[in-house]
Order: C-alpha cells, then structure tokens, then sequence
C-alpha cells in the first residue's frame, strides 16, 4: 500500500515537473533553454512511477515497518529536529536545544531525568565551546543574547 | 612538475601544525565512526562538512580524506569484537574475523586488520602519486565537449553502481537530476521550480540533502531497534601478528591492494565491493577453502586491505578527472565545489598546493591511523561500551548544526528533516539512495558543459560527435549503456 502510494506519487510529481519545464522553454536559438534538463528528468521519473506501478518484480520483498514503540522513537527524533528547526531562530540555539535534546533523551531510549539533564547540559556546552568558540561559527542567539 | 617534486611540496603544505592537527582529528573521527554502528563514513562526512568551511581548503580535505579512510580502519574493530560490522566495508570481516576472536586470537586479527590497511593504503599511494598526475596531463586539453563526455561518462557508470531494482535505481538519479535543477539557472538568470520561495532560489543545500537522506534516516532506521553491543574481548592482548600469520597474510594483502585499487577507480566498485570480492577471491584459491568462515586470517587480510586500497583508488577520478566513482567521493566533491574549487584536469596545474597537499595528506594520515588504531585498541574497546540512546541525540544535534552552519537558514533543517524521512521511507522499500547523490552533484555540471558546447557550436549536437575525445567518451558511455541494457534482459530471461 505505501509503496502503491509513493509510486503514485513519482508519477505526480513528475507529470508536473514535466508540465512546470515545458513552460520554461526546451529549445532556444543556442541550444537547450532551461527547461529541458528537468523535462527530461521529470518525463523519467514519471515513466519509471508508472512501471514501477505496473511491476511487482521491483516492489520491496518484506519492508519492516516499525511497530508502536520503535515507531515512538523514531517521531521522537524527528519531533525533536522539527522543534528545534522551530525554535532555533525564535529562541536561540541554546534554548531551543535544551527544549529538543530531552525529547530526543526520553524517547530514544528511556533516559533516566538526572541522565537527560547531564547530557543535555553537556551536550550543549560541547557545541558551543566547540563549533561557536574553538571554530568560529555564529550559532542563533535568543532575544536574550544567547 | 613531476611526480616526485610534486609530492615534496605537497609534504612542505601539510608539514605544519595546522593542517597536521587537523588530519589527526579526521583520522581520530574517522576510526570512531568506523568503530561505532550505525554511523557509516558517508553519514559522519555529511555531518562533518560544514566543519570544514571554516578551515583552509586543504585542512578541510585533509580532514575528510582522513575520516574516509579512517572508517576503512576502524569498521574491522567492531567486526571482530562485536560481529557487527562497524561499517559496509567491513561486513565480510565479521565472518573469520569474529571467529578468530572466539577463539582468543582477537589481538592478532586486529593486528593484521590494521597492518594491511596500512601496507595496502600506503601501495596504493604510491601508484596515486604518479598515475592521476598522467591521466590529468591527457585530461589537460579538455574542453566543454570532452567534459560533457566525461561527465555523461561518469553518470552511465553509476548506473553500474545501483544494487537492487535498476528501475528504482534509475528513479533515484532521476530525481537527482530534477532536485540539482531547482533554483536560478546559471546560464540565464530563470528561476526554476522555485514557486516565488526565495530559499529555494540558490537551490536546494547539498549538505542538507546529504545529511538528511544518510545522516538522519539513519538514526531513523537504527532507533527502531536499540541493540546491545556484546565484547567477546575485553583486554586485548598480541597485536602483533606471529610469522606463520604474516606467511599466511602476505599474498592476500598485496592481491588485495591491487583489487582494491582497481575497484576504487571504477565507477560503482569502491571499498565494499572490494572487500567482498577480495575474500571471494582469497577462499577461491585457497588451498583449505573450508577454512574460510572458521577463523582464517587471509579472510581478515585480504579484504581488509583491498577496501583501503580502494580508498586511494577512488580518488583518481575524483582528482584528475572530477568524477566521483562513489557517494564518499561525490561528497568530496560537493566540498571542494563549495569551497570554490572545481575538481577536474585543470585541478592539478591550476592548485597543485591542493592536489598534491590531499597526496601527502593520506600518506601522513595513514601513519596516524596506524599508531591511533594499534597502541588506541583498548580506548576503541572501551567506547564500544557507550550506549546507543546517549550517542544518537547528540548526533542529531551535530547534524541540526552542520546543516544550519552551510547558510545560517533554519530553512536548511527543515530540508534536512524533510529528506531524512523520505531517506528512511526509500530504503524501507528498498531504494538504493547512493546513485542519487551521484545524479545530484553530477548532474548540473553534465548540463553546464552541454549547454556550453551548444554554444560554441554551429552544427548543434554534432559537436559532440566531431572532436574525437568526445566523441569517443560519448561513445563508450553508449556502448556501456547498451551493455547494460542487455545484461538486464539476459538476467530477466534467466530468471523467466
């Protein structure tokens, strides 16, 4: 079903990659307009979403998708970037990462709360010492100043 | 300049304090990424990258040739103690190596693993340091023509690099094609597939890209299931392999180095292919084959020396050539893109400082991995101790930070992320997502050199056709594709 899905999708998504190169242009007075590369890759990608759907020789033998709990993991990770993604340039690096790096503690594996506050706390004084001291790199600061 | 002076100023480049303590460094992350599962050497280079944007160009890739090869060292590690391959590169090691440990014989397989790393490594210096400068010589007189051949080339064999379904294969560098275009076209200033969202107008961030499909799908893939290490050693004692182990090692270390090279320099072979044909190749002509899988050193040596081997092999092409044989080397080129240099024949003359700078930079940082891997054994030991759930959230933070430090744009996490899971959805389903990054980083320098040539031309498309360089790399990658074609048919037919 999924990979019906995604299938699906290659076709879509190259159909209109296709239609949005051709309004480009694909051929001027000096060869190639920029519409042809991408035309060509989206009239591709939209072939092979259609044998791919007519094939079931490529579809994937047994995929292992993950059950409730290594489900839970993996969205925590992914919860976790996305709030950091949120909050870095609304709060700052530092804030925004000790916000995200216990979402990632807890749901990965269980972390116990002294664990997470240590690591978390560890964890964001290594980056900044390391990346916005020792190699120079401005990291976001917060309406506070860090 | 030849050879030999070009390699002296290459060692006069990277002899200083700087550029020394950062190949250290990568040598030192490298043997960590390989040690440690679940983090492979291609996902650790992505995360690493805008490290090196800071650094002058020859630390940084001093830094990420270091951690390349250093990964080719430190997967054998984790193979022989743990039986889970640090590493693709070191899945064969597991069979014998493993094994050897079982049998209290761990030091001596670590011991071998390293020492033939370094003799491989080292081999395959050597024929690097004079046969990329020959090949670039020839390269010298390459013009858009030639270097659309080169490229179209270089994309055909990575047609040769998918494994699993071709066609899902071919989905994935057409759609590094497609995502390469997104952005202002070069040649005349037209916005494309950027639907008025001003971040899309530089295109999408390679880094991005990189980190999300490697780095973060699969942290993704490896928190759905949290395994336990189990050391079989815990002090590991006799490094040193005894005679009768180097009598046994010798001629699978040299075959090794030669396969391993070879492989490298081909487009889609490169280390894992290596070292599985290495051990292929050693129980083929073994005297005993039943040895093999039972503890024999030669399954240790061989394919531990050809996927280091390969490691220099890899970088011809990508040094004279400007063509990536495999995802590692196509994200070194995307770094030396980034720092505003483009690989290719004219690389050697124009920044030979760099060229012969990342030559001498592997000589020296072979050295270190060979003292960081064998006296450092017990440090690698105890760091296999650290639990999975303490490593993987800061790995996650590294990746938010590399992927922000490229433009300073949350925009670029967001990018991250959102390819992080379609990493983790393609290879669920089995999607081989290396061809992509090929396509990628390939595929706008394919349509510069073309766009280019029809420029200068006035018979079209036939200019193509009338200079005889391009004309025959045009006609190789045809007669590759071709080749292709009907290998898949025969394989249809054989399986029908």
């Amino acid at each position: 079903m999924v990979e019906r899905l995604l299938n699906l999708f290659w076709i879509l998504l190259g159909s209109g990659g296709a239609w949005h190169a051709w309004t480009l242009g694909l051929r001027g007075p000096s060869g190639p307009e920029s519409g042809l590369f991408p035309f060509i890759a989206s009239c591709a990608i939209a072939c092979l979403g259609l044998a791919l759907m007519a094939t079931r020789r490529s579809a994937a033998g047994n995929p292992q998708w993950p059950d409730a709990g290594s489900g839970l993991r993996a969205a925590g990770v992914a919860l976790g970037i996305a709030l950091m993604a949120f909050g870095m340039d609304r709060i700052g690096f530092v804030a925004a990462a000790a916000i995200a790096m216990p979402v990632l503690l807890r749901t990965i594996d269980r972390a116990s709360w002294l664990e997470t506050v240590l690591l978390t706390a560890g964890a964001i004084a290594a980056i900044v010492l390391i990346f916005g001291r020792l190699l120079g790199m401005p990291l976001p600061r917060g309406p506070w100043g860090w | 300049m030849d050879a030999l002076s070009g390699l002296a100023m290459g060692f006069s480049v990277m002899l200083t304090p700087a550029n020394l303590y950062y190949c250290f460094l990568g040598s030192l992350i490298g043997t960590m990424v390989g040690v440690l599962p679940g983090l492979g050497p291609l996902a650790a280079l992505a995360l690493l990258l805008p490290v090196t944007f800071t650094l002058s160009p020859i630390a940084g890739l001093a830094m990420l040739a270091a951690i390349f090869y250093g990964a080719m060292y430190g997967g054998s590690t984790t193979s022989i103690l743990v039986n889970i391959p640090g590493e693709a590169a070191s899945v064969i090691t597991c069979l014998d190596g493993h094994q050897m440990a079982l049998q209290g014989r761990a030091g001596a397989a670590l011991g071998m693993a390293a020492l033939g790393s370094f003799i491989a490594g080292t081999l395959s210096l050597v024929v690097l340091t004079f046969f990329a400068p020959a090949l670039a010589a020839i390269a010298i007189r390459f013009g858009p023509p030639e270097n659309f051949g080169l490229m179209a080339l270089g994309l055909v064999c990575t047609l040769f690099m998918i494994t699993g379904s071709k066609l899902k294969g071919l989905l994935m560098i057409a759609l590094g094609f497609l995502l390469s275009s997104v952005g202002m076209d070069m040649v005349n200033g037209n916005e494309r597939f950027t639907f008025g969202v001003t971040n899309l107008t530089a295109g999408v961030e390679l880094l991005a890209v990189v980190i999300g499909l490697f780095g973060i799908s699969e942290i993704l893939l490896n928190v759905e299931r949290i395994v336990q290490n189990t050391l079989v050693a815990e002090r590991i004692k006799k490094l040193l392999p005894t005679w009768s182990d180097w009598k046994a090692s010798f001629a699978p270390i040299l075959r090794g180095s030669g396969l391993g090279f070879i492989l490298g320099i081909v487009p889609g072979g490169g280390p894992i292919t290596a070292s599985f044909m290495s051990y292929a190749m050693e129980r083929r002509i073994a005297r005993e084959p039943e040895r093999f899988g039972k503890g024999a050193i030669e399954g240790v040596a061989g394919p531990e020396s050809a996927n280091n081997a390969a490691v220099a092999g890899s970088m011809i092409p990508l040094l004279s050539l400007g063509i990536p044989s495999n995802p590692i080397t196509a994200l070194l080129l995307g770094a030396l893109i980034i720092q505003g240099i483009q690989p290719g024949p004219l690389f050697i003359t124009q920044r030979p400082d760099l060229f012969w700078g990342v030559v001498a930079a592997m000589y020296i940082g072979n050295v270190m991995l060979l003292v960081l891997n064998l006296p450092l054994i017990g440090l690698w030991v105890q760091m296999l101790r650290i639990p999975y759930r303490f490593l993987f959230p800061i790995i996650v933070l590294l990746a938010m930070v590399g992927t922000y430090s490229a433009n300073k744009n949350v925009f670029d996490i967001w990018v991250m992320l959102g390819f992080g899971v379609l990493g983790w959805l393609l290879r669920k389903l089995e999607y081989d997502i290396a061809p992509f990054v090929l396509a990628f980083v390939l595929a706008p320098l394919l349509e510069q050199s073309l766009r280019q040539s029809m420029t200068m031309s006035v018979d079209g498309a036939m200019i193509l056709f009338q200079r005889p360089v391009s004309a025959g790399l045009v006609a190789a990658s045809l007669f590759l594709l071709v080749l292709m074609v009907i290998r898949q048919f025969k394989t249809k037919r054989g399986d029908s």
